[in-house]
């Protein structure tokens, strides 16, 4: 009875120090659950620049950085550095650089853009509903989407600039295979 | 009839008319459409809260999600399917019931598992001591010194 307790009491042990081992190695920005490995849900949203249509699939066959952003965020102000320096290093290529403002005012976000001179797209998701249906927690939040319109993976909160340049070069390279 | 069956009929009588009065007021009723988008609403997890419903949740988030649950029910879309579109979107996490077919539903199992476990220890101990007595009782030899111990002891 005592060497069964005894097991029972290791075992439990070895247990939860197996799921702590596990659930801390998990990087808490890399949430794969959702929407991830699935086709990007399709939107189409007013520009935030001239309120012409954004949508998704204009891009197609393009690697797309969508970037959830809001101008009252301040890790959204501490990524745009990075942003600005992936967007000014693949402007024109095959990798487009979208940003989605939401839970925004578009006076408030186009003010945020003069101010920080960023010069990418952004569309405005006025009542949230693409954010949803991306599985968007709050800003900021960056998806990769790669050429074929899935979902590659999600970044939670500000992004750097190493962890957006091996996103896309993953995807760059999966594209040419 | 006499007076105590009389009393009885009364009593049956008063039974049954409570009972249909229950069964009555808690017969299913079509919801609104404004109470089915709070119901389903109350069942969501608010992404952005600490254990609160999207119902319950003041947030911005859960505002747009309480806007697109009404929005779909409006549209004639069925429970399942709104809560299919939100797990879509954020997985079997938003659901603050787990389905109990999925990796998640481990929060209903692992409690019936704790409470086997806990039932089956508890029946090991029970059976502890009568084990314990059948197999270090004394021998033979044991109980005839001891008998003849006693039987040398004075009075």
């Amino acid at each position: 009875m005592n060497r069964i307790a005894r097991y029972s009491a290791v075992a439990l042990i070895v247990g939860l120090a197996l799921v702590l081992t596990l659930a801390f190695r998990r990087d808490p920005h890399d949430i794969k659950t959702g929407t991830v490995g699935k086709p990007a849900p399709a939107f189409t949203l007013p520009s935030l620049a001239d309120g012409t249509s954004v949508s998704l699939d204009q891009y197609k066959g393009k690697i797309v950085i969508l970037n959830f952003w809001s101008s009252w965020c301040i890790p959204c102000k501490e990524e745009n550095p990075a942003l600005t320096n992936v967007w000014e290093r693949y402007r024109g290529t095959d990798v487009v650089l979208l940003g989605v403002v939401f839970q925004d005012s578009a006076d408030a976000a186009r003010a945020y853009t003069s101010r920080l001179g960023n010069t990418w797209a952004s569309a405005i998701d006025d009542n949230g509903q693409v954010a949803l249906s991306y599985g968007v927690f709050g800003p900021p939040e960056t998806y990769f989407i790669g050429a074929d319109g899935v979902i590659a993976g999600r970044h939670i909160g500000p992004i750097d600039e190493s962890t957006l340049l091996t996103g896309i070069e993953t995807l760059r390279k999966s594209a040419k295979q | 009839m006499t007076g105590s069956s009389r009393t009885r009929w009364i009593i049956v009588a008063a039974i049954l008319a409570v009972g249909l009065a229950i069964a009555w007021s808690a017969r299913p009723q079509p919801l609104t459409a404004a109470a089915r988008a709070d119901r389903i609403s109350a069942e969501l997890r608010c992404p952005v809260c600490q254990g609160l419903s999207v119902q319950d949740s003041p947030s911005e988030t859960a505002r747009s999600m309480r806007a697109l649950v009404a929005q779909r029910v409006a549209e004639g879309r069925t429970d399942d399917e709104i809560r299919a579109e939100f797990q879509q979107s954020y997985g079997d996490w938003i659901l603050l019931s787990p389905p109990l077919l999925s990796p998640s539903g481990l929060v209903w199992l692992a409690p019936l598992a704790a409470v086997a476990a806990g039932a089956w220890l508890a029946w090991r101990r029970a059976r502890a001591p009568a084990l314990a007595t059948t197999g270090n009782g004394p021998t033979a030899a044991e109980l005839q010194r001891l008998r003849e111990q006693v039987a040398s002891e004075p009075e």
